[in-house]
């Protein structure tokens, strides 16, 4: 009834092969993309500039991240290292004069590289080896923006993100929020493509078994680094994305360890390889401990919960680890699973039995 | 499916604003204390948010600032930026005229933000030293000695009251990290100027494991010893540096020091273990004694009562104390209601303030929103942190050529 597929009819393959073939999801993602678009016309700046504008963002590095972990089967816990060598090389190059256009291209390509460098242990080491490999990468990152302060940007270590201006439209305002929607919608559009090319269904092919994909002639040496290339061209872009349209200040401490934890938990929580599953990641480890710090501050304000502010703030901390516990419990697959029941309960609905 | 949720979000947060934004009056203030309850900087912010909360209920009690409450707006950060800066939104669209995050990530994340939106940010003893350059950054307030000025302070105190700069070798050891290595280049400067040797080894964060970087610094044979850390690297730099042979007399560390830390390393172990103190240790002052009286024996208090007095309950005490101070004379001068811009011209009439004797005497002007970088040295003597120096100011002008160069920095950026 809502996901009416009776008289949907596929004459020709391009139809047939559509990334929505059922005309409910296509018209779902349009209102979805007409909201988003309006937000800035229905969301207070609060909801717009700090909650809206990282998730879309976060996201983002998650789908990058999601290619890497969930298509192609690479476990990476240095991703943040991976968004901060985006984020800083965009701001020098941005602040070298090259417009930000270009400084976005070369920060990206500059993150491949150097991501690619270190994905290159992928050749040799898989599983929890290769976590111990791309750990390493992500305390060298921290220990070289640490010690150079050419690049950390001197004693304080703060880099202001200097005014840009992207195709013409100065990068302030609401425009900070377009940028960021733009970047999301781009990686998505990617992301949900590059299953159905060659090169996608190469890397499930490494993901499944990497000898079994020689085997049947994918190269697993130029297939593994291509995916490290990938992967860290989008998630360096983010990081300056992330750089640009968020923080405005850089910190080293920004692209921590925590925060690549954080990045793999968006990945797992959300569901490993969906590109919904990233959204909805992203949007619980970031956005849950906001609202939940708020939830128990407006509890101890109602007199609620009178206890001091220490205790009142490992609440949350409890309460979200129950959250992910429980999460993993109900459905191991992530939240995209959850998603994805629930549709399949309303595509066959009112009846009980779903065929797929 | 997510917009549908940001949809309701938003409706909920119009709802929210609406209920909020109605209950303010001309006759109180907010500030939002949006701090890491559950982090990094968990060694300090319980004692310090809770010195802050009881001097407001206290003011409050008294009567207010002028006839005005204050409000306060607690949060969480966690020491992560991305939280920081939507509880600053939060606080921002509420009304708060000051916040105050103790976290030095979230502040230097923050510095673009009150600037653009007028509103005062407290950075004592974190976040950026430059910030202390008043015409720059006309809304951030470090209000108490910044690092630059502590590494001075200990330095002129090895200078005149340990036999000398000269011809000696002073170890800086410190967390690897920019808030480890801000005062190295004031010391080098010294060091220059006063003709001692002067050798950094930094250990890695956390800090828990040192042993490597304290045989470099055995090798090294110093006279004395400055620590550079925080919370739980610091009784370990302690332990380490007894284990290398020098006298706890000749181990200086940076203001993170306290009562636990001297627990941590031992009672016994610590004494003659000094560091630099930004705010007296103690109860024997007039606020704590009427803190003790007015809220914490009306069951009043924020938290334990065995942290009152306590060195960071202290600071914490003291920095609202500057802050009620500087809104005081704002409202004397300006009337209400107290918006950020007046509470800053407030914080910059604040002339040889010393809160009843609790810190030294602070001036901020226009220019300099340091107040002097006034401090002093304090010793464990078995039990509590003994002072051993008056409180003076030293070497400023290194400092502030230091401040000057950063400011300059940062201007030529925005």
């Amino acid at each position: 009834m809502f996901y009416r597929l009776s008289g949907v009819h596929h004459t020709r393959y391009e139809t047939a092969r559509q990334i929505w073939p059922v005309p409910t999801d296509r018209r779902v993602v349009y209102i979805l993309l007409a909201l988003a678009l309006a937000a800035p016309l229905y969301l207070p700046d609060l909801y717009l500039s700090s909650y809206v504008l990282p998730w879309l963002v976060w996201s983002a590095a998650a789908l990058s991240l999601t290619l890497l972990m969930g298509i192609a089967g690479q476990l990476h816990f240095g991703f943040a290292a991976v968004m901060a060598i985006g984020a800083y090389s965009s701001i020098h190059l941005a602040r070298a004069g090259v417009p930000f256009e270009l400084a976005l291209i070369g920060a990206g390509v500059i993150t491949a590289v150097i991501g690619t460098l270190f994905g290159a242990a992928a050749l040799r080491v898989k599983g929890l080896y290769l976590v111990m490999a791309t750990l390493a990468m992500q305390y060298l990152v921290d220990w070289v923006i640490i010690n150079v302060p050419a690049i950390s940007g001197g004693a304080q270590a703060t880099l202001n993100t200097p005014e840009v201006s992207f195709l013409f439209m100065p990068l302030s305002g609401t425009g900070l929020y377009y940028g960021a929607l733009l970047w999301a919608v781009i990686v998505t559009v990617f992301v949900l493509n590059i299953k159905r090319t060659s090169f996608g269904r190469a890397l499930v092919a490494i993901r499944d078994k990497d000898y079994a994909a020689a085997v049947i002639g994918v190269n697993p040496f130029k297939y593994k680094l291509l995916a490290f290339f990938t992967a860290s061209f989008l998630g360096g872009i983010s990081g300056a994305v992330l750089a640009f349209c968020y923080y405005q200040a850089v910190t080293p401490e920004q692209f921590g360890f925590n925060v690549s934890i954080q990045l793999v938990a968006m990945v797992l929580v959300g569901g490993l390889g969906s590109v919904i599953g990233a959204y909805l990641g992203a949007g619980f480890v970031l956005l849950a401990p906001m609202f939940l710090t708020n939830a128990v501050a407006y509890l101890a304000v109602w007199g609620v919960l009178p206890l001091s502010s220490s205790l009142l703030a490992h609440i949350p901390l409890m309460v979200y680890g129950l959250l992910i516990v429980g999460f993993i419990l109900f459905e191991p697959l992530g939240l995209a699973k959850i998603y994805d029941n629930i549709r399949k309960y309303f595509l066959v609905w009112p009846f009980r039995h779903t065929q797929s | 499916m997510r917009n549908a949720i940001k949809g309701l979000i938003g409706a909920a947060g119009v709802a929210a604003i609406g209920v909020s934004g109605a209950a303010k009056s001309d006759d109180t203030f907010t500030i939002g204390l949006l701090q890491d309850f559950t982090a990094v900087y968990t060694f300090v912010t319980d004692e310090y948010h809770h010195g802050q909360m009881d001097y407001i209920e206290l003011v409050n009690q008294e009567g207010g600032v002028e006839g005005h409450t204050i409000e306060t707006i607690v949060r969480d950060t966690g020491n992560e930026p991305q939280r920081g800066i939507e509880a600053y939104s939060r606080a921002r669209d509420q009304g708060a005229v000051l916040v105050d995050f103790l976290s030095t990530p979230v502040s230097r994340a923050m510095v673009n933000r009150v600037l653009d939106d007028e509103i005062v940010m407290i950075t004592a003893l974190h976040g950026r030293g430059d910030a202390s350059h008043g015409t720059t950054f006309p809304y951030v307030f470090p209000m108490m000695a910044t690092y630059w000025s502590q590494a001075m302070v200990l330095a002129d105190y090895i200078d005149r009251e340990q036999g000398g700069l000269e011809g000696k070798r002073i170890a800086h050891v410190y967390i690897d990290s920019p808030f480890g290595r801000e005062p190295v280049p004031v010391l080098e400067e010294l060091a220059e100027r006063k003709g001692f040797e002067f050798e950094t080894f930094a250990y890695p964060s956390p800090g828990t494991e040192q042993s490597a970087t304290w045989s470099d610094v055995r090798r090294f044979q110093p006279d004395h010893v400055l620590i550079w850390g925080a919370g739980g690297g610091q009784p370990v730099s302690v332990r380490e540096a007894i284990r290398a042979g020098l006298d706890p007399a000749d181990i200086l560390s940076v203001v993170w020091m306290a009562e636990t830390d001297a627990n941590t390393i031992g009672v016994d172990h610590a004494t003659g273990v000094k560091r630099f103190e930004a705010v007296a240790t103690g109860t024997d002052y007039p606020i704590i004694e009427r803190i003790q009286e007015e809220v914490i024996d009306q069951g009043l208090g924020a938290g334990s009562e065995d942290e009152v007095g306590t060195t960071y309950y202290n600071i914490g005490v003291a920095t609202m104390a500057v802050a009620v101070e500087g809104a005081r004379l704002a409202l004397e001068e300006f009337g209400g209601p107290l918006t950020g811009e007046k509470l800053r011209d407030g914080l910059r009439m604040i002339e040889e303030f010393d809160a009843e004797g609790m810190m030294p005497p602070i001036t901020i002007t226009e220019e300099d929103h340091q107040g002097g970088g006034f401090g002093r040295v304090s010793q464990w003597n078995g039990e509590a942190w003994e002072p051993i120096t008056d409180w003076f100011a030293a070497h400023q002008d290194i400092v502030w050529e230091e401040i000057e160069k950063d400011a300059a920095e940062f201007r030529e950026d925005n």
